[in-house]
């Protein structure tokens, strides 16, 4: 379409129809596009041709206006009311009457809770198939970290409860914080900002996201996959504390642990300085409960085997004793006495034992044992 | 000849009365078992003594570390 300037001069002015209507035909070259915001200003009128609502961004405010036939927003059956959270499928246009800039849309789709909870969903689907949730990637945090990091907003709550758990808990705990937004549209990229610089920060054992408790929206950040997989990659163990017990933003599942609150949080990162003490205690006092009864042990073995000792060498000669009594007692068994008994008798001569005749001559004198005695006699 | 530790000591303690125990050495042999043995006992009992010192005095130290 031809736009018709007027000439003064040197000067060329357009009248402002000519003018609207030149900016209007130059926007018709931009192409349809998707815009999420929320609705509010919703104007729908009976006699009117056309529904008119403004699309707000909840993160900072910015308005839009938008346009909509009023058959094609009856026909969409959507029931929208203000604050509801939409995408509208719109083309730039101005109205030519007014010079409004608005959008014209041509569809509308409420995007609601469910349409969220869809996509978080199908991103923690993805990242799950990727192991970054994975039991084995967690790492042990360590029992006392030279340098505690902690990620939160000026947000007071949250720091001040993971602030005052450590102090009570350690109050030698050095803590660095790194104070950043938590909510809104550059809080993910901030927030992984500020992992890095804790993570190569000197000292830095382990860190501590902390959020308090928010709306559903407020706490997307801490689902953004930038944010997840900057806490999974982390070069040092992460608590995440985002929320509270019913909420579980995704990088909860990234973290190396996780607490329900940033005071359970800060009860995670630093040892109870009273306990500890009470636990070293007692270890030690069970050393010393342990040696004495070690000794005690070697002294009631070594008395023991003492005893034995000491009685063993009579016992052996006792036993050796016996057996030589044994021994006597059947050497008696064997001598000559038991045949005597029998009714036999020893006969000596001169020369000792009669075995044979020859030995003994008439007269002589013989000596007869019998069991139980001896007696003389002659030969005759 | 290094002295040998307490559970050496006490082992072959151990070993000797076994074998006075069970009768068959002779007699001279278990005369000087009996004196080994009487030696390995004094071993042992003095180990037991330096140790239990050694705890005795600890146990002092840590008493007068407490606050």
């Amino acid at each position: 379409m031809k736009v018709e300037a007027l000439q003064y001069g040197d000067r060329k002015v357009y009248s402002v129809a000519a003018f609207n209507r030149g900016v209007a035909d130059w926007l018709t070259r931009l192409p349809s596009v998707w815009v999420v915001g929320e609705i509010t200003e919703l104007r729908r009128h009976a006699r009117w041709q056309s529904v008119f609502f403004t699309l707000k961004d909840p993160s900072d405010g910015a308005c839009l206006g938008v346009t909509i036939l009023r058959s094609r927003f009856d026909a969409l059956r959507l029931d929208l009311a203000d604050g509801d959270r939409v995408h509208v499928l719109g083309r730039p246009d101005l109205y030519e009457a007014r010079g409004d800039f608005r959008l014209r849309a041509l569809s509308i789709e409420r995007w609601g809770l469910g349409d969220h909870l869809a996509a978080l969903e199908r991103l923690k689907r993805k990242l799950a198939d990727e192991g970054l949730f994975a039991p084995e990637r967690k790492r042990a945090l360590p029992r006392l970290p030279r340098r505690v990091g902690l990620v939160t907003g000026n947000d007071a709550a949250a720091k001040r409860d993971v602030l005052t758990t450590i102090r009570s808990r350690f109050p030698a705990a050095r803590v660095l914080v790194a104070e950043t937004y938590v909510q809104g549209p550059l809080a993910a990229q901030a927030i992984v900002d500020a992992l890095d610089e804790l993570c190569s920060a000197p000292e830095v054992d382990v860190i501590v996201l902390a959020r308090g408790g928010g709306s559903f929206e407020d706490l997307l950040p801490f689902s953004d996959e930038r944010l997840v997989r900057a806490v999974a990659s982390c070069s040092v163990p992460t608590v995440s504390a985002v929320g509270h017990e019913q909420d579980t933003p995704l990088c909860d599942l990234a973290a190396d642990a996780r607490a329900s609150t940033p005071t359970a949080a800060g009860r995670l990162v630093v040892p109870d300085v009273t306990e500890l003490q009470e636990r070293l205690d007692r270890s030690r006092a069970g050393l010393e409960r342990g040696a004495r009864r070690a000794l005690d042990r070697g002294r009631q073995r070594i008395e023991q085997l003492h005893e034995q000792l000491r009685r063993a060498p009579a016992l052996m000669v006792e036993r050796k004793r016996a057996r030589l009594e044994h021994a006597a007692g059947r050497l008696r068994a064997l001598s000559p006495r038991s045949t005597l008994e029998r009714g036999y008798a020893i006969v000596r001569g001169e020369e000792g034992i009669v075995r044979t005749v020859s030995t003994v001559t008439a007269g002589d004198r013989l000596d007869v044992e019998v069991a139980d005695g001896r007696f003389g006699a002659r030969a005759e | 000849m290094s002295e040998p530790s307490f559970e050496d000591a006490q082992r072959e303690l151990e070993r000797i009365v076994e074998r006075l125990e069970r009768g068959d050495a002779d007699l001279d042999e278990a005369i000087k078992l009996w004196e080994r043995g009487e030696e390995l006992y004094k071993l042992c009992v003095g180990r037991l003594d330096a140790a239990h010192g050694k705890i005795e005095e600890l146990a002092r130290r840590v008493e007068s570390a407490q606050p």
